[in-house]
């Protein structure tokens, strides 16, 4: 057990340690906030993400893709998580070590299948659920660039063409941020306090917060001299929302990838502490607060260098294009949260950059990157699993 | 983080307008070396075209530098062709100019009369006035982009676009008037005398074509 808890830290150690650059890339690329203040930025958001809305994710891994019932020896659910998490992360190692723009998360779902496929054989894996992970990992990346292009296309049209464009920033800008708050808001409605009803969490939680902050960010945002140039005013005035926005993407991405840490934590916990009925009951809190911590030490400890190298090669993003992604990538991850999808926060954001570049707001991407993702998606789950499978054999003969 | 480094690639605008800036100065050091060349002093003269040789050296290896930089495997806000194309005839802007370089250490003008080298000289002044303006096109279509394509910022490098043509415009009718000049004085004229004239006047008005041409493809790159 022991192990297992010390593996998954590792994991959320490793997650903040890199995965987080790749969130808070654009913010820092775009000189919208220092290395500095993103990793305090993300380690509480990864943190307060992790601990309010990290539970339906976590679910997922926990006991969605493998139907344990099946398993009637706790120590199986121990030693498959171990060999999940140990898989995932030599696969992760071996990938970055080779540039592979490989999904911690696609990584961590072959671990777990390997180890059930090893234990049980193909009947033990949920194979309709596993269906609807894989399409929501082909899904994502796509809403992300459908998202970013209207996104980006309705800053253009709102903001960029007008006359005047700082004056229809001043408001235009509090209304993003505000329809920010309105998903977080009927996020929290629903996973905090258990809502049941979208409609009712919209309207009561989502609206009147969105509204709140709309107000207080239009006082909030303002120009204390207005440049010559109405573009660099603009870009001014989306620097500031960036800083919110780079904020909305920490809260996303740590509801979401905490589940690669704790997920395999959650099932060898509760099984341990309580049998196999254990997996019945759901996640105990402190889990995904332990994992929260984890992602957070690592950006103290190591992310933010990350995001320093990042941010000095990320030269040619604008703010109002590193918002039009944070916004859009953000916004897909909550609500893939919320279905309980545990997706690539990578790949999103990589989907929103290019959904920027087809509305014709990015000077140049390099397109190979994506040949790369494709890859992955077909080659991450296969090996994970075989390692994965390697070890859990290798653990029982042991053990 | 190998994500980012690879996702985002370098905008070639701001290399378009570091090499635009090399073949304006070139055009610049051009036209000194045609006001040496006016006032007869040649020693100035030879030491300018040098330098206009050097300069077009200095072009050609920008444009080589982000031919290599551009993949075709970018996803870029203008076309690849486009931004090819007119870094192409950007390039060719500094290329005439080097002609006319040649031509004017070819031999020395004694016997021109006064009226044909201020023609020449004049065109060598808009000349100038074309290369700027095709520096000007790049930067505002760096502005364009900057801008999200708006109306207005399409306007101001339409009214670039125009100054650029009536500047070629103005160029071709003092090359008509040089040309009739010369034959005009065919009888009291060596051949080889006609024969410099000429080939300078060409090479010149060669530079605010091919500006032309620069300017033609902005106009493409705006198009949806």
């Amino acid at each position: 057990m022991i192990i297992t808890v010390i593996l998954g830290f590792w994991m959320a150690w490793n997650i903040g340690a890199n995965d987080v650059a790749n969130s808070m890339g654009t913010a820092v690329g775009a000189k919208a906030i220092t290395p500095k203040q993103a990793a305090v930025i993300a380690g509480v958001m990864n943190f307060t993400g992790a601990y309010f809305f990290g539970k339906s994710v976590t679910e997922t891994i926990r006991k969605g893709i493998l139907n344990v019932n099946m398993i009637h020896d706790p120590w199986i659910i121990v030693y498959g998580s171990l060999a999940a998490l140990l898989a995932a992360s030599i696969w992760l190692i071996f990938a970055t070590y080779n540039g592979l723009p490989v999904s911690t998360t696609h990584s961590i779902i072959g671990g777990v299948v390997g180890y059930g496929l090893v234990y049980a054989g193909a009947s033990i894996v949920d194979w309709g659920k596993l269906a609807q992970v894989v399409l929501s990992w082909i899904l994502s990346p796509i809403f992300g660039a459908v998202v970013a292009f209207f996104v980006f296309k309705a800053v253009r049209r709102s903001i960029l063409v007008r006359k005047d464009p700082v004056k229809s920033a001043r408001y235009w800008a509090p209304f993003w941020i505000g329809l920010a708050f309105v998903v977080i808001g009927t996020m929290f409605y629903i996973k905090v306090l258990h809502g049941e009803s979208l409609f009712h969490g919209v309207l009561v939680y989502g609206i009147p917060t969105g509204i709140v902050i709309f107000v207080l960010s239009y006082l909030l945002i303002r120009l204390h001299f207005r440049p010559n140039d109405p573009y660099l005013g603009v870009e001014s005035i989306f620097r500031k929302v960036q800083v919110v926005t780079s904020a909305y993407v920490a809260l996303a991405h740590g509801s979401n990838d905490v589940a690669n840490a704790v997920g395999p934590i959650a099932a060898a916990y509760a099984v341990i502490t309580m049998g196999l009925s254990g997996m019945e009951v759901p996640i105990p809190r402190w889990i995904l607060a332990m994992g929260g911590l984890g992602i957070a030490i690592g950006i103290f400890m190591y992310g933010y260098k990350v995001m320093e190298t990042v941010g000095k090669k990320i030269t040619e993003l604008t703010n109002t294009r590193g918002f039009s992604i944070d916004f859009s990538a953000a916004t897909v991850i909550l609500v893939a949260s919320w279905l309980g999808m545990p997706i690539s926060t990578t790949h999103t954001v990589v989907g929103a950059v290019v959904g920027v570049g087809l509305a014709r707001g990015i000077k140049a991407i390099n397109t190979s990157i994506l040949k790369d993702i494709v890859i992955s998606w077909f080659v991450t789950v296969p090996v994970a699993a075989a390692i994965s499978a390697v070890i859990f054999k290798a653990l029982l003969l042991l053990g | 983080m190998q994500v980012w480094t690879k996702l985002f690639a370098k905008s070639p605008f701001k290399p378009l307008i570091k090499h635009a800036d090399v073949v304006l100065e070139t055009v610049e050091t051009l036209e000194k070396a045609l006001q040496a060349w006016y006032d007869g002093n040649y020693e100035e003269m030879d030491k300018l075209a040098v330098e206009v040789d050097r300069l077009e050296d200095v072009a050609d290896r920008i444009k080589e530098e982000i031919r290599d930089s551009l993949s075709s495997k970018l996803m870029m806000a203008v076309a690849r062709e486009d931004v090819l194309i007119y870094l192409h005839m950007q390039d060719k802007v500094a290329d005439a100019a080097e002609d006319t370089a040649k031509w004017l250490l070819v031999k020395r003008p004694e016997k021109i009369s006064p009226e044909i080298k201020d023609l020449i000289l004049e065109m060598g002044r808009e000349s100038i006035k074309a290369a700027k303006l095709v520096y000007e096109a790049i930067v505002q279509m760096d502005r364009v982009i900057e801008s999200g394509f708006s109306e207005g910022e399409i306007n101001r490098e339409y009214e670039i676009i125009r100054q650029i043509e009536s500047v070629e415009n103005k160029i071709d009718s003092l090359d008509t008037r040089l040309m009739q000049i010369v034959f005009e004085n065919a009888g009291g004229m060596e051949w080889s005398e006609g024969f410099y004239i000429l080939n300078i006047a060409r090479t010149l008005s060669n530079i605010s074509d091919k500006a032309k041409d620069s300017a033609e493809r902005i106009r493409l790159m705006m198009n949806k």
